[in-house]
């Protein structure tokens, strides 16, 4: 008993300094994070005037997320962030495998090219795509050049070029995490599979995809949720036509007469959406990790 | 019948040769083992066994089948890992049924032998468990279960005992013995451990830079090694190399390496006599040495020398004695019983009587100063080094 309430002192002592010790981090999120997202909050419950809000109160902005027409951004928002999550695993997997498995100093090498794009501006970069996939671009000379193809590919403006230039930026956000899980596996394991009669195919099916469950997880957070969000790539390389969420937000405030609380309800349905995708992810990441604990 | 045919295997990695022209047979059923220092080949040969190398030449038979080429997951042949490689994110049911479950066996068929096999190897009510929640000994068994449910022509155990402590070694060798007699497949045994290798094996090999030295069963080896390298590096023994001075019937005068010329009674059935002036090794196990404080009675078979006690090393089970000759130092085991050659136990500085049979001489041809490098010297025997440091 004394035992246990000495304890009991110790963690009360503990928890106050570690109260204080984190004071700074809380006031910094409640200043930065939690007030703005409050005034979002309330913004979408306003009425909408030409250039500001009447605080008047006002369920609209909610009806019209869900009968406005607004339902195909989304869809092409989750389209897109599925698609770039995808393009981002697959590409990204081999290249996280290859550095993991190279010699120290190559490993190294490879990932400082990983990481030089981040040291570029990431409008010039886009930009930089806009000019390589362009009617008269680098990629339709070449191909031209080449004789492979007689007319130029339209490629620039469309779907795909948001998808490719999405995968591009997010792809590092995806080998990183799972880099760092494939460079602690032990490929000896794998020539235990094979030892044991699995094939390569079976072998990376049956061990190196299961041990790298953490790194997919954390990658496919890392890039999906940016992507339900993205307005500079589609705004820079996409079309009109296919118009994305972050687009419609943006639009929402820019042009007159604005709709604020229809940007707010618009980006808390997609925040909404967000927490939802996560609380599933977690729960799939739970049921992985509890598999472990029956025992 | 012969399972592991090996013709001529030779694996380059580079300009380095892991493995260097072997030939060998392992006969069915036999538990036979390469034994060698770091970096002797041993587990590249392994490896080539497994599929997980090809040879630079060569060719590797399974029975009738050529397997040179082939990969591991096309092999009857099942490898125990070094750190037992066991799959952390599965149970050990799983672990052991991933083999079955490849073949695409039937599951119920699959439940009792991964039950059969658990209870082979004593953990059958941990299948449950994960890796991460066993001990060193326990994944140990669980690797053997993993590797047997295969029903595998061979089994390769690739220092399986290495990350053991020493009385869990001992129990494991036991325990593995038992489980070669209850499946009598062949097992094919890598190690570095020259106590392991001879108490398990029925043969073994001894490599040393990607050649084996010699191959036979332990005693054979231990008792009549072929080479400098074979005696050097099973067991412990006193090297005593000198030139042939003259060649009698029954014993041979050599002059010693010290100066000093020693006479010597040796075994008179050499295989190959040595020929007068030629430059001879002569191999002692310590063990082989009896130590006493008063001279033994002259007979015929016996070889004696008289010197004194440099030091003492008490080892419980033994006492290491050495002892200086001359200029020369044996290395002498003794063990404790309780029926001493006099009442007093030795003591420094004592001088004594060291003898042996004539027939624990044991001649190799060629010079140990010239074929050990330094530090195999100066762990194999201070005698040769205390030589070798004289004679540069």
């Amino acid at each position: 008993m004394k035992a246990k309430s000495r304890r009991t002192v110790l963690q009360k002592r503990n928890n106050l300094s570690s109260w204080l010790l984190s004071l700074p981090t809380i006031l910094w999120l409640l200043c930065f994070f939690l007030i703005p997202y409050l005034i979002v909050i309330i913004y979408s419950f306003l009425t909408p005037d030409i250039y500001d809000v009447k605080f008047e109160f006002s369920l609209a902005a909610y009806r019209q997320v869900f009968t406005g027409g607004y339902l195909r951004p989304f869809f092409l928002s989750f389209k897109l962030a599925i698609y770039t999550t995808l393009g981002c695993l697959l590409l990204g997997f081999p290249v996280a495998y290859y550095i993991a498995r190279a010699n120290e100093k190559l490993k190294n090498t490879l990932l400082i090219f990983i990481i030089i794009p981040f040291w570029t501006n990431l409008i010039i970069r886009i930009f930089s795509w806009r000019i390589f996939l362009a009617h008269s671009g680098v990629l339709n000379a070449t191909l031209m050049n080449m004789g492979l193809i007689s007319q130029p590919l339209e490629i620039l403006r469309t779907d795909l070029a948001v998808v490719l230039v999405m995968v591009y930026v997010y792809l590092p956000y995806m080998i990183l995490p799972l880099y760092s899980v494939l460079e602690k596996l032990d490929f000896t394991l794998l020539n235990a599979a094979m030892d044991l009669g699995a094939n390569e195919v079976k072998a990376f099916f049956s061990i190196t995809l299961p041990l790298a469950v953490e790194g997919i997880f954390a990658g496919t957070l890392l890039v999906f949720i940016p992507a339900l969000g993205a307005y500079l790539i589609p705004q820079l390389v996409g079309n009109q036509r296919s118009l994305y969420v972050g687009q419609v937000i943006t639009y929402k405030i820019k042009n007159i007469p604005r709709n604020w609380p229809m940007a707010s309800a618009l980006s808390l349905t997609l925040l909404l959406l967000v927490a939802l995708m996560l609380l599933i992810m977690y729960g799939l990441y739970r049921r992985h990790v509890a598999r472990r604990q029956v025992s | 019948m012969e399972d592991i045919i090996l013709e001529n295997v030779s694996k380059d990695f580079g300009s380095f040769t892991a493995v260097d022209g072997v030939s060998l047979t392992i006969k069915s059923g036999e538990l036979f083992s390469f034994l060698g220092p770091s970096g002797c080949g041993k587990t590249t040969l392994l490896r080539m066994i497994a599929g997980f190398e090809t040879p630079t030449s060569g060719t590797i038979r399974l029975g009738n089948q050529e397997i040179t080429d082939l990969p591991p997951y096309k092999r009857e042949v099942n490898t125990i890992f070094q750190n037992y490689s066991l799959f952390p994110h599965m149970t050990l049911f799983d672990n052991v049924a991933f083999g079955l479950r490849i073949k695409k066996i039937p599951k119920a068929e699959i439940k009792d032998r991964v039950r059969e096999m658990m209870t082979l190897v004593k953990m059958e009510d941990q299948a449950h468990k994960f890796p991460d929640q066993i001990s060193g000994g326990q994944k140990q068994r669980i690797a053997i279960a993993r590797a047997l449910i295969n029903k595998p022509r061979v089994l390769l155990l690739d220092e399986p005992l290495a990350a053991l402590d020493l009385k869990l070694r001992q129990h494991m060798l036991i325990e593995l013995m038992n489980i070669h007699d209850a499946v009598g497949i062949t097992f094919i045994y890598v190690t570095h451990d020259q106590g392991e290798a001879m108490g398990i094996s029925d043969r073994l090999a001894v490599m040393n830079l990607g050649k084996i030295v010699q191959e036979g069963p332990p005693d054979d080896i231990y008792e009549r090694p072929a080479s400098i390298f074979a005696a050097y590096f099973i067991g412990e023994t006193n090297f005593i190399t000198g030139q042939v001075k003259a060649l009698y019937e029954d014993y041979l005068e050599l002059s010693c390496d010290d100066g000093t010329g020693q006479s010597f009674e040796i075994d008179s059935s050499f295989q190959r006599p040595p020929v007068v002036g030629s430059r001879v090794t002569f191999s002692l196990r310590p063990e082989k040495i009896a130590i006493s404080r008063n001279k033994p009675r002259a007979q015929d078979d016996i070889n004696m020398l008289k010197g004194q006690i440099e030091d003492i090393l008490y080892l419980g089970s033994h006492t290491q004695y050495i002892v200086r000759v001359g200029k020369l130092k044996f290395r002498v085991f003794s063990q404790h019983k309780r029926v001493y050659f006099d009442d007093k136990a030795l003591d420094w500085e004592e001088k004594v009587w060291l003898f042996w049979h004539d027939t624990d001489t044991w001649m190799i041809e060629g010079d140990a100063l010239e074929e050990l490098t330094e530090a195999q010297l100066s762990e194999g025997g201070q005698l040769s080094r205390a030589l070798k440091r004289r004679g540069s």
